[in-house]
């Protein structure tokens, strides 16, 4: 949005004048080439004594070249026709009249008028072309300039507003800049000052559904102030440039036309960028959302129907089947249809954490907790799943209390050791440890199972994301993303490390909060 | 709802669930020669049959058609001080702890066993019929003697302030039932403490310290997350 060429409003003028501009012609140009005739006359007057009358003739050619030159074409055509008969008048004899004594005279008239004629429509016409070549090259610079700024606009409003900068800078005048489809056509930006009539936004809805220029200057709507340039794009019309051109009675010539509609197209099709850049986008989310929704339900289906595959077969065995079995094997049943329903209600229990988190209606009821007792009620809820496996427990002496939503800490932690027990073989051993690091708690729970692939490592707390190990260990997929959620919430993050040795150490780090008074002797 | 069987000397208990699934399972499991057991499918048909059965005992869901069930709890306790058991599922702790406020004995979060009922129903029990609590109670390496105010782990005797003392009296004499942490804090050190969690959290770890012989793995007082504690009795 830079305009730091430094653009005078000289050259902002000449940017979108006529070649031929009005500064030089009219009576300015007129009164100067006269006055250059005179001038030539009063020096060829001083030279009379040493020069020829024939050769006073130069003097004026030089007066028509410099005419060309600097006044254009008619100034020039002037400065002939003056030059002629101030020669007659006042060099050929007899002088102070316009009679003319020699005849060879006419000769040196004609030659004189001819070639002022020529001189001055050669340069005249060398200059046009100059100045045309220096319009087109302030209108490259200055749409390059647009270009350069609608393309580093990342959103519609910034975009709007560089373009509105930049016109207002190449144009002088107002601008404003009316996006939406026709039905909500909206202000976008707007120089200061700008105020949207309803009129306004008459002439731009018309502009837009007839995808043609309006307004001052134009055949429809001429009576209007601003000039409508309506912002096409392949196949949609984006909105309209409204732009306060100072010479709007004239009528817009071929050439602003066609700057305007090129700056139009510039902007339209950076509209049209940003707007595929946005569909993109939601398509991308989109894709993701279905591929985690497939994931969900693939996830569910197997994780409901597994359990209760096992429970419809054990019960259904025992029903059906129960004279032939003997106790032990209806035991056996039996015990797998109820771990197989406290499997299940551990993944609805997780689902609805899952829900919870993502709906975004999870909220903290943060109190003093002790770490202890969170640690040791996470253990008594595994405790079922324990069997066998040895846990030790290391605590850092004189923890404070910290600041935690007991409940939900604790699912973390249950969490973390369910998904710890998964990977652990009978006479395994889990360790979990809890110490303050500076202004956090950290809480590490370490297994011996088989770890996770270093690369993995971040992953593990994506959601259905599973280790690969075989089919038996199970598992949602669910547990450690939920954690993520929680531990996040409290402002807290989460990390897997691999063990020296053997196995997945993941470690817990949440603000000790407000909270952090020791836990010394009381009362 | 009333059952036949009304005047035998079984204790009744009365079952408040709407749930048709729940209410076979909880008559099958119960109706063995201990319990009669009464139904009752919403909150009005079951403060009638209150009224009606004299349950020793009322099993109540909380999530009932008609009525909230903590507002069940209120109109029971206006007359009964009849064992109130409320069922209810894990991510409703502020429930639960509404339900123990209002006057609830204990709960039992969903899915549950059926020897877990089984043993909240006789703790519940057990505790209305006795008159004056049991002055010595004892569990495994742990023996409070309230007459002598003489706490022992493994025949040892414990130092304890006075405020741990006092804190473990009341777990002693609601032993087997949750307590709230505002019924605790109110009790022990008065209304002025219900937003002052803290204390009871420091006060619960240095009994544990003093009482559980692994401190990070109660056996005695157990932590009920979101809700309370619980003495465990046996």
């Amino acid at each position: 949005m830079s305009k730091s060429d430094g653009t005078s409003t000289l050259e902002t003028a000449v940017l979108r004048s006529r070649p031929h501009s009005a500064w030089y012609g009219g009576a300015v140009g007129y009164a100067a080439s006269s006055a250059l005739v005179a001038l030539a006359t009063l020096l060829c007057d001083q030279a009379r004594p040493y020069l020829s009358p024939v050769n006073m003739v130069m003097g004026y050619l030089l007066v028509v070249v410099l005419a060309a030159l600097f006044l254009g074409r008619r100034p020039a055509l002037l400065s002939a026709l003056l030059g002629v008969l101030a020669f007659d008048f006042f060099f050929v004899p007899p002088r102070l009249s316009f009679q003319i004594a020699d005849k060879e005279y006419l000769v040196t008239f004609l030659a004189l008028f001819t070639v002022g004629l020529v001189i001055s429509s050669l340069v005249a016409k060398a200059r046009e072309s100059l100045d045309a070549l220096r319009v087109r090259e302030r209108q490259t610079a200055s749409l390059y300039r647009l270009s350069r700024d609608l393309a580093a606009a990342t959103d519609t409003a910034s975009l709007a507003k560089a373009a509105v900068a930049n016109l207002e800078d190449s144009l002088g005048g107002q601008v404003a800049l009316i996006l939406g489809p026709e039905e909500e056509l909206a202000l976008a930006a707007a120089s200061q000052g700008f105020t949207m009539v309803p009129e306004t936004l008459l002439v731009a809805q018309w502009c837009l559904r007839s995808r043609r220029l309006a307004g001052a200057g134009t055949d429809s709507y001429g009576s209007d102030r601003l000039t409508y340039v309506p912002l096409k794009a392949l196949a949609e019309t984006h909105g309209v440039l409204a732009l306060g051109l100072e010479e709007h009675d004239v009528g817009l010539d071929v050439e602003l036309q066609r700057l305007l509609n090129t700056y139009a197209t510039q902007i339209a099709m950076a509209l049209e960028r940003l707007r595929l850049l946005r569909q993109a986008q939601e398509t991308r989310i989109l894709k993701e959302r279905e591929n985690l929704e497939r994931a969900l339900l693939n996830s569910i289906s197997h994780d409901l129907r597994t359990p209760l595959t096992a429970i419809t077969g054990a019960l259904s065995a025992v029903l059906e089947e129960g004279d032939k079995l003997n106790t032990a094997s209806r035991d056996e049943l039996l015990q797998t249809a109820r771990e197989e329903a406290a499997r299940l209600n551990r993944f609805v229990g997780n689902l609805l954490d899952m829900t919870r988190l993502q709906a975004g209606v999870l909220q903290l009821k943060k109190e003093p907790c002790d770490v202890q007792d969170l640690i040791g009620t996470a253990l008594a809820t595994v405790e079922p799943r324990l069997a066998g496996i040895a846990v030790s427990v290391r605590l850092a002496p004189e923890l404070p209390l910290v600041s935690l939503d007991f409940v939900l800490m604790l699912q973390v932690l249950v969490n973390l050791l369910d998904n710890a027990l998964k990977h652990a073989v009978a006479g395994g051993e889990l360790e979990i440890a809890a110490r303050v690091v500076g202004e956090r708690l950290e809480i590490g729970v370490a297994d011996r199972g088989p770890g996770v692939p270093e690369a993995d490592l971040a992953r593990i707390f994506e959601k259905f994301y599973r280790t690969p190990v075989p089919e038996v260990v199970g598992g949602t997929g669910l547990g450690l993303s939920i954690c993520r959620g929680i531990v996040e919430a409290h402002g807290g993050s989460i990390r897997a490390e691999r063990r020296e040795g053997k196995g997945l150490r993941i470690v817990v780090e949440v603000p000790l909060g407000i909270a952090a008074e020791g836990i010394a002797d009381e009362g | 709802m009333k059952g036949e069987e009304q005047k035998t000397n079984l204790p009744r208990v009365l079952v408040i669930d709407d749930e048709v699934a729940i209410q076979r399972f909880l008559k099958t499991a119960l109706d063995t020669g201990d319990y009669s057991v009464h139904l009752a499918d919403s909150a009005h048909a079951g403060l009638a049959a209150a009224v009606g059965v004299r349950p020793d005992v009322i099993l109540l869901d909380l999530g009932l058609p008609d009525l909230d069930g903590v507002e069940v709890i209120r109109r029971v306790r206006e007359w009964s001080q009849v064992p109130i058991i409320v069922i209810s599922v894990r991510e409703r702790e502020d429930e639960k702890v509404q339900a123990l406020d209002a006057g609830a004995d204990d709960y039992l979060t969903k899915p549950f066993g059926i020897g877990e009922l089984l043993a909240r129903i006789k703790v519940v029990l057990r505790r209305s019929l006795q008159q004056a609590p049991e002055p010595v109670f004892e569990a495994g390496e742990l023996r409070v003697d309230l007459p002598h105010r003489r706490v022992t782990v493994r025949g040892e005797e414990v130092q304890l302030t006075p405020t741990e003392y006092e804190l473990l009296r009341m777990l002693v004499t609601h032993a087997g039932k949750v307590l709230t942490h505002s019924q605790i804090l109110r009790q022990i050190w008065g209304v002025a403490y219900l937003e002052q969690p803290h204390v009871l959290r420091v006060n619960i770890s240095n009994l544990r310290r003093k009482i559980e012989s692994d401190a990070s793995r109660p056996r005695h007082i157990l932590t009920e997350a979101g809700v309370g504690y619980r003495l465990k009795s046996e």
